[in-house]
């Protein structure tokens, strides 16, 4: 019989390159959503070098970090459409590919689409600020921790989604204000002081504050740099673990 | 390894949510698919019909039974099961921004086969579901049943041992639905077995080697189409116009339903004569033709409905 056995094996990632590259091949027919991915921080840049041109180089870290972050609302928004409105897990998740593929596969390749207008606001930065390669490193480091963290939180919320219409709201509010209130584009300074460790706490502002300190924009003490390195790993490695238990976890419903 | 492909045991599914009450779903169902099998589940909206999909594939944990696929247990090992298993979902579309090329293409290197067999299998099952004068065209700018068609191809590519179709056909006309059956059938020939759920009861008997009906979470009938047929009560219908006043007058005949001004009447071959005899008497002009799968359907059905 030709189907008496399945055609591969139980391997954990199963599928995983296969998925990025579906998804890199959907978000890429979307143009002109890469260029509205930059929309926010294209503004904020604009805003900071008329208002206050010597912050330029702090708002263009934070346009980093914050494009970053926003891909988290792109996975959530991507994951809950395709469940919900396209049946993806049904299709995808009934078969031998591995939830963790799924996930990941769709985190990466939003990643690999929507990183291109990242790369371009970076080797416009290095116009502004002038990067050491060490600085260069940690910036890249920590975005990349600020996008493990926020693909995982976005898609951990995209299972609790039923409708797409709530989604487009609570999505946008989220991110918005975890990515644009505390002090991303502007100064850890000039962040309320009893809250510093709140924004320490806080992944995109931890990350802003590390860079802004790394350039000498923002004096960090040890311990608020502990705080910010620590709050920052600790909760994008559990959030990571914990969206990977979550993708086994909701490919069956109760 | 077993020579049944779907076995489930007093499969029940109770949905639970706050502040409404339990809804019962599955009351025990109990039913099997052998190798190679085409068998059709079929029942009113709401009867358990996807439930019970969405548990045999994996992707619902069922309150308590047993269901084995292959015999892995779907509940307690899924990931054993999974391998075997392909699933056209109910309202399930394609990525828009994928062409149907793409979207079968993808779907099998996802489901971990090389890149030579997907693309001939993809190839294969665009031709088979007519697909390829627009198989690079992105799915958006498709129609409703050419994307469903791009669906039921990405799944029949797979040439997965066990292959759950929910309502598979939906929105094809009826060339695109005669090309499924087809490729069904050439998968079943090569060794797979399918598990379909449809509205369509000329489908099911098309189709289906074996039927089960599904009302209220509970298993009504199972057997052939012919056995379905048979269980109302005959296997010919004689179609009278007047309606409900002759009912009393044919009531021995058989069972009998009123539609509009026409009273059809269920009858076994062998009173046919006697019964045209009586019309013919009585100057009604009577319409004799086989029972279908949709009226054996709605009188099982309807019978249920009634008991209860």
């Amino acid at each position: 019989m030709r189907n008496s056995e399945p055609a591969v094996n139980t391997r954990v990632f199963r599928g995983l390159v296969a998925f990025l590259w579906t998804e890199v091949l959907v978000q890429a027919h979307e143009e002109l959503a890469m260029a509205a991915s930059m929309m926010v921080q294209s503004v904020l840049l604009v805003f900071v070098w008329i208002l206050a041109p010597a912050l330029l180089g702090v708002a263009f870290v934070g346009a980093i970090v914050y494009s970053m972050f926003t891909m988290g609302q792109r996975v959530l928004n991507e994951a809950a459409y395709v469940r919900i409105d396209h049946k993806a897990n049904d299709l995808y998740l009934a078969g031998p590919m591995s939830p963790e593929a799924y996930f990941l596969g769709m985190a990466f390749g939003i990643l690999v689409v929507y990183v291109a207008p990242v790369v371009v606001l970076g080797v416009v930065a290095t116009a502004v600020i002038h990067f050491t390669l060490a600085q260069g490193v940690l910036l890249f480091a920590l975005s990349a921790t600020v996008w493990v963290f926020s693909a995982s939180v976005g898609y951990i919320f995209s299972t609790f989604f039923r409708d797409n219409r709530a989604i487009w709201a609570y999505s946008s509010l989220f991110f918005n204000i975890f990515g644009v209130l505390p002090p991303v584009f502007y100064p850890f300074r000039l962040w309320p002081a009893p809250l510093a460790p709140v924004a320490l706490l806080m992944p995109p502002s931890a990350a802003a504050a590390l860079v802004q300190a790394s350039l000498g924009i923002t004096r960090l003490s040890s311990g608020e740099t502990l705080l910010a390195v620590g709050g920052l790993v600790v909760e994008t490695v559990l959030l990571f673990l914990f969206a990977i238990y979550w993708a086994r976890r909701t490919v069956r419903e109760k | 390894m077993t020579e049944l492909a779907l076995q489930s045991e007093n499969l029940r599914k109770v949905y639970q949510s706050k502040g409404t009450p339990p809804i019962e779903a599955l009351a025990g169902v109990s039913l099997e698919v052998r190798r190679g099998e085409r068998v059709a589940l079929l029942g009113r909206n709401g009867a358990g019909k996807t439930t019970f999909l969405k548990i045999a594939s994996t992707l619902l944990r069922p309150t308590s039974g047993r269901i084995q696929v292959f015999g892995y247990d779907v509940d307690r090992t899924p990931e054993k099961a999974r391998p075997y298993i392909a699933v056209v979902p109910q309202e399930g579309k394609p990525f828009f921004h994928l062409t149907p090329r793409e979207q079968v293409y993808t779907y099998l290197r996802a489901r971990g086969l090389g890149r030579e067999t997907a693309k001939s299998r993809t190839e294969e099952a665009l031709e088979k579901m007519g697909l390829l004068e627009c198989a690079d065209r992105l799915c958006v700018t498709l129609s409703g049943g050419q994307r469903q068609r791009a669906m039921v191809a990405t799944v029949i590519a797979t040439e997965a041992p066990l292959l759950f179709l929910d309502e598979p056909t939906i929105g094809m006309d009826p060339f695109a639905r005669r090309s499924v059956w087809d490729s069904l059938r050439t998968l079943t020939r090569r060794g797979s077995t399918i598990l379909l759920t449809t509205h369509y009861l000329d489908e099911a008997e098309a189709l289906s080697h074996r039927l089960y009906i599904v009302e209220r979470g509970r298993v009504l009938v199972a057997g052939t189409a012919e056995d379905l047929k048979r269980s109302v009560g005959g296997t010919v219908k004689v179609l009278l116009p007047g309606g409900a006043p002759l009912a009393e007058t044919f009531r021995s005949f058989g069972s009998s339903v009123t539609d509009g001004d026409t009273l059809t009447i269920i009858v076994n071959p062998e009173r046919l004569g006697e019964l045209m005899d009586l019309a013919v008497r009585s100057k009604l002009l009577a319409t004799v033709g086989p029972v279908t799968l949709e009226e054996a359907f709605l009188r099982v059905v309807g019978r249920s409905i009634d008991e209860e």
